[in-house]
């Protein structure tokens, strides 16, 4: 039967989370999550129209930035900056938000769009949604085994977009 | 999800929150809970940053604050009192009495004393005899003990086999006889008693050096009746005769287990070690401020202690993509180091009130009042 990991201790780990990224670090970023139903497609699945995104989100990241570079592509000068953006999973489940490649993030006034989402962060390497129960509901060997464990985070890397390329304008500051 | 409540800045006792239930009743320490679970907070750092402890976490530290600080003040006073207390019921308690020091365990000590020299104690003398034969000398007095079914062991206190008291030779001067009468009346079983029919009053020096010279004229002039008492084989002096043959030689003994058994008392009312002292939990509510100022700082270490204890349970704790090591070990360090120090404090403040300090001190005082008043010009009025 599992011992360490329980729910008590979780609890503490998100408060001390929820401490740390919204009352010391403070980094904010925010989430546009793509539409695909509102987002009109040709039949070649291109949406020359642009894509439609809901209402953003402000959610607290750890922004972890590299270097920006500006690398020359076909005579062209373009301009990279490669980012990762780590959230807490517990806060896009409060914000019921769903990460996905092609949502688009804007942090310091820019965006990226979202290459890739990782979620595997498992501490003491079990994930309290998968208690592996039987048909009847029971986990034989470890009883009680969906209060044990915390997926930690989701960790999006993206790169970076103009924002002329985006169908989002600034309004209003 | 779970998601246990920590901190919120307020708090509101009511009694049955705290693990004990020792003082949740006392007015004052209800309204002393919350002040403390706040000052806590504060101190640790609240509301900068989060505490991971709940209001019932700061009353726990603070009814172990107040019950550690009875036990060190109830301990020290059990040491200071404890010989004069030993021995005394346990049904009423100590806390609020004045205890003053008394005689008892000396006098108890004397027992033993008394025993020995036969003047009191509390071990039973008891009387024995043996049939003198003709013509023996020996008498074997611990086999006397087993045929009489005294177990453990016998050891005799005194023989009456001896010669009349010098004192019983002495016929008193109030009679009107005389010293030289005195010895004949006495053995008619008259000495000491005297009828007052002399009316010139004899110092009474007059009367013990009468009979120092009667027991002195006995060891040298008559070599009598004496015996010698070995492992209790007692041999008598003169070899008894025909005419002794039959009579009884009375002697004293005592039980030589009664030695101990008497020493040990079998009453479990009685206080008979430290912790049968009859001393409960202090009254919150009689504690001064220099007390609860100690019990607020020794809150507050073992709510640092807690703390500690819960950031610590895993050493780092998982961010996004990443792990924290919280303060968990300058929380232990510190909270260990303050438990410490407040512990030796009180206890240096206690022994420096203990009966024997005190009277150190006076004797000190003493001392330096009087040299003081020897610096005191003496002048001489002139009138």
């Amino acid at each position: 039967m599992a011992l360490f990991g329980g729910s008590r201790d979780i609890s503490l780990f998100r408060k001390v989370n929820r401490e740390l990224m919204g009352n010391i670090i403070s980094q904010e970023v925010v989430y546009y999550k793509c539409d695909v139903q509102e987002t009109k497609v040709n039949m070649y699945g291109e949406s020359s129209g642009g894509r439609v995104f809901n209402p953003p989100v402000l959610i607290n990241a750890l922004v972890e930035r590299q270097d920006q570079t500006a690398p020359i592509e076909n005579e062209l000068v373009g301009f990279q900056w490669p980012i990762s953006f780590k959230f807490l999973r517990d806060d896009l489940v409060d914000a019921n938000l769903v990460t996905e490649i092609g949502d688009f993030i804007m942090w310091n006034n820019g965006y990226w769009e979202i290459d890739n989402t990782n979620a595997n962060q498992l501490f003491v390497g079990k994930d309290p949604n998968y208690p592996y129960y039987d048909d009847n509901g029971n986990n034989p060997l470890n009883p009680g085994l969906e209060n044990f464990g915390y997926n930690v985070s989701i960790v999006c890397t993206a790169h970076y977009v103009p924002a002329d390329r985006l169908n989002i304008i600034k309004q209003r500051l | 999800m779970a998601n246990i409540s920590i901190w919120t800045g307020t708090s509101y006792f009511f009694p049955g929150d705290t693990p004990f239930g020792y003082y949740d009743y006392d007015y004052q320490f209800q309204t002393d809970a919350d002040k403390v679970a706040k000052f806590c907070a504060q101190r640790l750092g609240y509301p900068l940053v989060d505490i991971e402890l709940q209001s019932g976490s700061f009353y726990t530290a603070f009814e172990q604050a107040v019950t550690v600080y009875g036990n060190e003040l109830y301990s020290f006073q059990s040491r200071d009192n404890y010989l004069s207390v030993e021995g005394a019921s346990t049904s009423s308690f100590l806390n609020q009495a004045l205890v003053n020091n008394n005689l008892a365990p000396v006098i108890r000590q004397s027992y033993t004393y008394a025993e020995e020299a036969g003047t009191g104690g509390n071990i039973d003398w008891y009387s024995g005899s043996i049939h003198l034969t003709s013509s023996v000398q020996d008498y074997n007095l611990g086999q006397w003990a087993i045929d009489n079914n005294v177990t453990g062991g016998i050891e005799v206190k005194k023989i009456f086999y001896d010669r009349i008291p010098a004192i019983n030779q002495l016929y008193s001067p109030w009679a009107g006889l005389g010293p030289g009468a005195t010895s004949a009346v006495g053995l008619t079983g008259l000495a000491g008693y005297g009828p007052a029919t002399n009316f010139i009053l004899m110092p009474l020096s007059y009367d013990l050096t009468n009979v120092n010279a009667i027991e002195m004229s006995n060891d040298v002039r008559l070599s009598n009746y004496s015996f010698q008492l070995i492992n209790n084989k007692l041999k008598i002096f003169p070899i008894p005769t025909d005419e002794d043959h039959g009579l009884k030689l009375w002697f004293n003994y005592i039980k030589i287990e009664d030695r101990i058994n008497s020493a040990i008392v079998h009453d479990g009312s009685k206080v008979n070690n430290l912790f049968k002292m009859p001393y409960t939990n202090p009254v919150y509510m009689q504690i001064n401020s220099i007390g609860r100022s100690w019990i607020f700082e020794y809150t507050l270490a073992l709510a640092k202690e807690m703390l500690g204890y819960i950031r610590g349970k895993y050493s780092t704790v998982p961010i996004p993509g990443a792990e924290v090591t919280l303060n968990q070990s300058d929380l232990l360090s510190a909270a260990t180091a303050e438990k410490e120090a407040l512990i030796a404090r009180l206890r240096e403040y206690f022994d420096s009130t203990s009966r024997q300090a005190l009277l150190e001190r006076k004797q000190a005082e003493s001392t330096a009042r009087q040299s003081e008043l020897n610096q005191v010009p003496m002048t001489i009025y002139i009138g």
